[in-house]
């Protein structure tokens, strides 16, 4: 019985076993004056359930919100994007000119090399902690 | 015919061919990978008058005897902006004729004028290039230039309650050449290879 209920186990598509995996997750440092950072990231979900990101904090920024660079009557502008959601199996991609994290007000200066944590709140009440790496 | 004659022919059959070949590839259309060249088509920019990251002013006399890059952004754009200046960074670095680079000046124009001194804009744009400019200017004083460019900018979100707002720019660079006139157009997203190459083939073919 307990090896059946452990079997049940592995193949229960709950999200709460998903685990994402991050890699390339860069800030791109710009001068203190200056209150905005952008960061990047490939978000791939191995899980068999789709994972939603609702929303990403850092205790190293004021605030940090999801963005999208889009290209509308020859400008362009960013949109604010509610949530991530990355299909089960899939990649996501937050890179220049595309998606990407809208991180504001440093609390401290931020420097090339600094690794900096940001926490992406997933909508099942589960949180993971993700590694940024600061460069030029 | 005798001998020495038919030297001279051939001799002068060579530098004609050599003459026709170079005026032929000189007065070709210069074909960019990136951009566009207007040529023939440059056109005077209207009167301005921007103010420097040193406060020094810039006007259209001053970019004459030089070729200069415009990109128009402000700073609290984290993703576009960076990415604009690190490619003009990158394609300063890709230029390796010296009478190229050195008669290319790249500016950062700011459409926000509000948030963006010239103290911000000098930390900013050095930051990418210790060689690059930042320039700005009420928006009143700002529009007749973008408006003849075609850049088109907005200010969208801005409240009395929030500091914080939004500019939406177009991310096209203009190069502006040693007449002061509007004479290439790079769109985004800019390639900075592509670009060096391009911009290399127009001032090797325009020299100052």
């Amino acid at each position: 019985m307990p090896r059946i209920l452990f079997i049940l186990a592995l193949l229960c598509p709950a999200s709460a076993f998903a685990e994402l995996e991050i890699s390339e997750a860069q800030i791109k440092n710009l001068p203190a004056s200056v209150p905005v950072r952008a960061g990047y990231m490939t978000i791939h979900n191995p899980s068999q359930v789709a994972v939603i990101i609702d929303a990403i904090r850092s205790d190293a920024f004021s605030s940090v919100e999801i963005h999208r660079s889009v290209m509308q009557d020859g400008m362009m502008r960013m949109d604010p994007v509610d949530k991530l959601q990355i299909a089960p199996g899939a990649n996501l991609q937050l890179a220049p000119g595309g998606l990407h994290l809208m991180m504001m007000l440093p609390v401290e200066p931020t420097r090339p090399g600094d690794e900096i944590e940001i926490i992406l709140q997933l909508d099942d009440g589960s949180e993971q902690a993700v590694k940024m790496k600061v460069i030029k | 015919m005798n001998k020495s004659s038919i030297v001279i022919v051939t001799l002068f059959a060579l530098i004609g061919g050599f003459g026709l070949s170079w005026y032929i590839n000189n007065n070709k259309p210069i074909e960019l990978e990136s951009g566009l060249w207007f040529g023939d088509q440059a056109r005077a920019l209207p009167d301005f008058e921007l103010i420097d990251h040193n406060r020094k002013p810039v006007t259209p006399s001053q970019l004459k005897g030089q070729w200069s890059l415009l990109f128009f952004g402000f700073t609290h754009c984290p993703d576009i902006c960076p990415i604009g200046l690190q490619t003009l960074a990158d394609m300063v670095k890709a230029i390796d004729d010296d009478d190229v680079s050195d008669v290319l000046q790249i500016y950062f124009v700011s459409v926000d004028p509000e948030r963006d001194s010239p103290e911000i804009l000098a930390e900013y744009v050095t930051y990418f290039n210790p060689a690059f400019h930042g320039a700005t200017a009420p928006l009143e004083r700002l529009t007749p230039l973008t408006r003849s460019l075609g850049i088109a900018h907005m200010i969208r979100n801005k409240t009395d309650a929030s500091p914080d707002y939004d500019v939406d720019h177009s991310a096209a660079i203009v190069l502006i050449n040693p007449q002061a006139e509007y004479a290439g157009l790079f769109g985004a997203p800019q390639n900075a290879q592509a670009m060096a190459r391009d911009l290399t083939r127009i001032i090797e073919r325009n020299p100052l």
